[in-house]
């Protein structure tokens, strides 16, 4: 490890502005950098994303250097040619692993330092990238890192053959993947090595690679370049593997439990489902427009009335909504179905996923979000919305009367004085008494849900595809669950009824359409206030096929959507959803 | 907020335990028989009750329909909800016949109680006692023999509640198992309740039979289903395609067969994803939605983002994406899911599919061909208990092919095949003028037709299905196409001129795209400055360059081998599925007029 200890001492040392420095600190104290490796410090940025530019002043990094960069390209195109004109391809076609760099520090663990193995049993083969390396006369130290780890290449000349102790020296930068073989050395300073009898170029980098704390504090060319940050930040690419788990781990829940894995169309003749903007294309042979879909419900129960009794989709959902830390216009979700339950044994079932993740991930259920403590050990606190907006504003909705003029009085004079102008708005424009408990509750009670909360029982006015409550009217048996002050999952025990269907539908797109109408007046009326309401431009339509297969009958059921990328980001404790997401959407660079 | 937290629940919201729930199901059964005895004391006309049974099967649809909804009406009129909010069953229909297929016939098990749910698909009434219905669920079926001697209600009860079970109603049973005299597996219900009605009179099969004898004589005549033998959809009780497809849940609830399809489609996806698990392959997610198009060549759907106000190309392959992975130091990936293509719909194509793409770093082509090889032969095998499927691949009017998915797979080479078929021998720079001379030569020598442009790749891949794709019936891997054809596979290491690159073909058709990845990012540029030429020909299957991809190549993309496999043709083969839709639930349609 001792090339790596360099690497990161350098960059702790580094600053911006003495990289040129730390260059020459490392050759002073006997350390062969290569040349375009200190470039590439110094040059951790570059300039093919104009947006860097201007943002300059307000970034860590330095100051962009074209020249430097596309030196150290010609430098490193000069290597590929001269290993070509000696025969040597520099981009292999395979290379036989014998372990990976995780398992060789697993197995030696207990080698001694200076200890070493030569026998045929204890030859090893490895690749991966080199991320460090230091050069003396006659030895060089290299640091490999692969999939799992590193490892450190112990290089002596005169057990390589030929040049090619010259050839590592001369040839071998920072960032090429480079596969070695040789037997096992734990050198003095205890740091475990394969002791390289041969190795080989298998690609080589033309790029320097950012330096690991500097090179990628800008944010935006993170996401833009992640596979950089992710060579950069292997902690990066730690949060993609735990997401690989947490989604088989819901697989492996579900499934255990007899659920089915199905999928329903991405392009559909209308988006349904839920209340967002769709994205619109156009299919050119079907000559017709086409929607990308914002739910997978409709479909998903249409399989309940084909006979599923238990199906799930995991799958990516569209919204053309605006970006945010929380929300990327695609984004993955499991939704699913479980005909003979209700919103009660969903539940359950949000317990028993969230709880399994975190245990696959984390190996304990008190996890830390950033920076608060979160307590996932079962069963979560249920409560209604009722009660929970009465706990926290003191307005009990039971006891107000059906008058929303009055009621809307009652909440500001309770709340009023904590609340900004555009909340206080959007409790007067609440068209329903639903909408203005749910709008005082988003308002007040969300963000103080930072432990896991089922919330229960939501108004009907805004719950168009939940059954009515069984004992309390206006209400719906709905939960929503939270964790730290997020929505997690959405739940119900699902509206059978196709006539009480059929109108709550129809009322749904007869309330979209008004506004609608009423955007459009504003538009027109002023002529200038274009952007206003933009959000209800957009064309609502009834799925007629969904509400036919509701007549024909869809078992008693119970369904849940569960956004998988916010539990990814609640268990790798990340605070972006952009974290989450290998390649999330960005705004155009300029 | 710990206090908010620690306080203790509020008295007034109880969950609802099962008991709880209990409690409130028998209150409901009890409600609606008061309700119906009421009905039958004013309406009093219990006689015609059977003549309904037979009257439901020659009633116009549309009266069917609205008769229903009026009797809904009247129970909500009652304060009866004909939709309860839930069921408790005490197992599925599957666990029941597994429990008690074992039965001796007559043999009734009158002391346990089970409880039950599914629809009913069949309704036959020997006389206002006794009541046959066939109940499905998850894809099987039992019989239920609902004897009013049994049921917790009083005769007149029991006849008016049955009489007003329509085929197509789900209902919830609790009663005992037991077998029929016929040797029927059954359930008696003590009680019978409807939890959801079907508004609609459901397709009947063309031959309908009433007596549970004809049931079961049926039922021996048709085998079930398993993957890897033929189906023959003429024999369905919905054969309609177009509805087949459109409703879909007719033909799930319906076509008893077609459930397994898709279970079958599941089994294929779970097992490619656990056998890449167990090689150390991790799943990831790429965007569905890009600013570029990359990775084939094909027209793309293209949305729009409002706020961002960006234009959206929906992704025609994961490929680039799943590279730039590799790059940044994930050895093993792979993705499942969704690609558009903007493109006609025939039985072969639709405009979104689902792929199946795995990268390996430190590979090659060669070691991918095993690792194919091994995942179906493998699957096959799982799925169908042999290595050897049937499979109509030339429609249900003709002979089924059996195709042979034993291991290894024939391997034959791309240029030296043509070659030997055709006694042909190709010019060896297949970027030449007279390359491109000869193969259109060759092509009009043999009646092979190629529509404009003539650029080489166009004409090679006409030879091709002419004449190497009409042999490989059985698995076979096409391997080393020409450098022209391929701008995203690595040069072959010692054939000049070609690539590492193999497409699997069974059944003639195209299941899996795979090479030696090019990740030179030099000579990728070359590549797509290549396609441009052919583009610029007029071929728009040539691909783009895609700078962002290029600039993550000269990062260093490790020795990398690259798989794509279409899930839905792989499940048509072992579906026996000539026309893709089989195999997607909800499959694009023309519009209807």
């Amino acid at each position: 490890m001792e090339g790596l200890k360099v690497w990161r001492l350098s960059s702790s040392i580094a600053r911006p502005s003495n990289l040129r420095q730390l260059f020459g600190l490392g050759t002073s104290s006997g350390l062969v950098r290569c040349l375009d490796n200190g470039a590439a410090a110094a040059n951790a940025t570059n300039t093919r994303f104009p947006s860097r530019n201007r943002r300059a002043s307000t970034s860590t990094s330095t100051s962009t250097n074209t020249s430097d960069r596309e030196a150290v390209r010609a430098i490193r195109l000069k290597k590929v040619e001269q290993l070509r004109s000696k025969g040597t391809e520099p981009y292999g076609y395979k290379w036989d692993r014998s372990h990976s760099a995780k398992e060789l520090q697993e197995i030696y663990k207990d080698l001694n330092n200076g200890e070493e193995l030569d026998s045929e049993s204890h030859h090893v083969s490895i690749a991966g990238r080199i991320v460090a390396r230091r050069a003396f006369g006659k030895l060089a130290f290299l640091t490999l890192r692969d999939d799992s780890g590193t490892i450190q290449l112990y290089c002596e000349k005169e057990r390589l053959l030929n040049d090619q102790f010259e050839q590592l020296k001369t040839l071998v930068d920072i960032g090429d993947i480079l596969g070695a073989s040789g037997s096992i050395k734990r050198t003095e300073k205890g740091e475990l090595s394969v002791k390289v009898d041969s190795f080989s170029i298998l690609t080589k980098s033309l790029l320097p690679l950012p330096d690991k704390f500097h090179g990628l504090t800008d944010i935006d060319k993170r996401y833009r370049q992640r596979y950089v940050d992710m060579i950069a930040n292997p902690e990066v690419a730690d949060i993609f593997r735990k997401r690989a788990k947490i989604m088989r781990e819901i697989r492996k829940t579900v499934e255990s439990r007899g659920f089915v894995e199905v999928e329903t169309p991405v392009l559909q003749g209308a988006a349904g489902g839920a209340e967002a903007r769709p994205f619109v294309t156009y299919h050119n042979s079907l000559g017709r427009d086409l929607y990308l879909r914002i739910a997978t419900e409709l479909h998903l129960k249409r399989m309940l009335v084909g006979g599923f009794e238990k199906v799930y989709e995991i799958g990516r959902i569209f919204r053309n909504e605006g970006i945010s830390t929380r929300h990327n216009p695609e984004f993955t979700t499991i939704e699913m179905y479980e005909a003979y339950s209700d919103y009660q044994s969903m539940m359950d079932m949000a317990e028993e996923i969230v709880t399994q993740c975190a245990l696959e991930v984390n190996g304990k259920l008190t996890i830390d979000y950033q920076g608060t403590e979160i307590q996932l050990q079962r069963p979560w606190r249920r409560e209604t919305m009722h009660n929970l907006v009465k706990e926290v504003t003191g307005v009990d909705f039971t006891e107000l009367e059906d008058d929303l003029k009055v009621a809307k009085d009652v909440v500001l004079k309770a709340v009023g004085l904590g609340l900004d102008s555009k909340d206080k708005s959007s409790i007067e424009a609440c068209p329903s008494l639903g909408h203005l408990l749910n709008e005082v509750f988003e308002i007040f009670v969300e963000p103080k849900l930072l432990q896991p909360t089922f919330v229960l029982d939501y108004p009907i006015e805004i719950s168009p595809l939940a059954k009515p409550h069984r004992r309390h009217a206006g209400l719906t048996e709905r939960f929503e669950l939270f964790i730290c002050g997020r929505e997690l999952a959405n739940a119900f025990t699902e509206l059978t009824d196709p006539l009480d269907q059929r109108a709550r539908l129809e009322e749904q797109v007869r309330q979209h359409n008004k506004k609608r109408a009423e955007a459009v007046s504003v538009t027109d009326g002023t002529g200038e206030k274009k952007n206003i309401d933009e959000d209800s431009m957009y064309e609502v339509t009834l799925d007629d096929d969904f509400l036919t297969a509701l007549e024909y009958g869809m078992p008693p059921a119970s369904g849940m959507g569960l956004g998988i990328d916010r539990l990814v980001m609640l268990l790798t404790d990340s605070a972006s959803i952009r974290d989450v997401i290998a390649f999330p959407v960005l705004k155009i660079s300029q | 907020m710990d206090s908010f937290v620690s306080e203790p629940r509020p008295a007034s919201y109880e969950t609802l335990s099962n008991n709880v729930l209990k409690r409130e199901r028998r209150a409901r059964e009890r409600q609606v028989r008061e309700e119906e005895k009421k009905k039958v004391t004013t309406n009093k006309i219990p006689e015609n009750q059977r003549q309904q049974v037979a009257n439901d099967d020659t009633m116009d649809p549309t009266q069917f329909l609205s008769n229903r909804i009026k009797s809904l009406a009247l129970l909500k009129e009652s304060g009866v909800n004909p939709y309860p909010h839930k069921f408790d069953i005490s197992m599925s229909i599957t666990e029941f016949i597994d429990k008690y297929r074992s039965l001796h016939v007559g043999e009734h098990v009158e002391n346990t109680e089970i409880s039950l749910a599914g629809r009913i698909l069949n309704k036959r009434s020997s006389s206002s006692k006794l009541y046959f219905y066939d109940l499905h669920g998850n894809g099987a079926k039992i019989q239920v023999m609902a004897d009013a001697r049994h049921s917790d209600m009083d005769e007149n009860e029991f006849c008016k509640y049955h009489s007003g079970v329509k085929r197509g109603d789900i209902v919830g049973i609790c009663g005992f198992p037991g077998k029929s005299q016929r040797g029927e597996l059954s359930i008696f219900p003590r009680s019978l309740v409807v939890l959801t009605p079907c508004l609609h009179m459901l397709p009947r099969h063309a031959i309908t039979s009433n007596s549970d004898e004809a049931q079961s004589k049926k039922k021996t005549r048709n085998h079930s289903w398993t993957p890897g033998i033929t189906r023959n959809p003429e024999t369905y009780i919905l054969r309609d395609q177009e509805t087949r497809y459109r409703q879909r849940y007719l033909d799930l609830m319906l076509n008893s067969e077609v459930q397994k399809i898709f279970r079958t489609r599941a089994k294929i996806i779970s097992y490619s994803r656990d056998f890449l698990d167990n090689l150390g392959f991790i799943e990831v997610e790429t965007p569905a939605m890009t600013m570029t198009v990359g990775g084939a060549a094909a027209r793309p759907f293209i949305t729009h983002h409002n706020e961002l106000d960006m234009k959206l190309y929906m992704r025609i392959s994961p490929e680039l994406y799943l590279k730039k992975l590799v790059v940044g130091g994930l050895d093993r990936v792979y993705e499942i899911g969704k690609v558009f293509r903007n493109e006609g719909m025939n039985l072969t194509h639709l405009p979104e599919f689902t792929m199946f793409e795995f990268y390996m770093a430190y590979a090659d082509y060669n070691d991918l061909m095993d690792i194919i090889e091994k995942l179906l032969s493998g699957m096959v095998k799982e799925l169908t208990g042999s290595h050897k499927i049937k499979y109509h691949g030339n429609g249900f009017d003709s002979e089924p092919v059996e195709i042979d998915f034993t291991p290894p797979f024939r391997r034959i080479d791309l240029i030296e095949e043509i070659e030997s078929r055709a006694n042909l021998s190709i010019p060896k720079d297949l970027s030449s003028e007279t390359a491109n001379k000869f193969l259109l030569e060759a092509c009009e020598k043999f009646d092979v037709k190629c529509p404009a442009p003539h650029t080489t790749t166009r004409l090679l891949d006409k030879l091709v299905g002419h004449f190497l794709e009409e042999t490989c019936i059985n698995p076979t891997f096409i391997i080393n196409h020409p450098e022209i054809m391929s701008p995203l596979a690595k040069w072959h290491r010692s054939k000049p001129g070609l690539t590492e690159r193999f497409e699997l073909f069974v059944n003639k058709r195209e299941l899996c795209n795979a090479y030696t990845e090019l990740n030179d990012p030099q000579v990728q540029r070359q590549r797509f400055a290549e396609q441009l030429k052919d583009r610029q020909l007029g071929d728009d299957e040539a691909m783009v360059l895609d700078e962002s991809f290029c600039s993550c190549l000269e990062y260093g993309l490790p020795p990398t081998a690259g798989l794509g496999m279409g899930i839905d043709r792989l499940a048509m083969l072992l579906t026996d599925s000539p026309n893709v839709k089989e195999v997607i639930l909800f499959p694009a349609m023309k519009p209807q007029d």
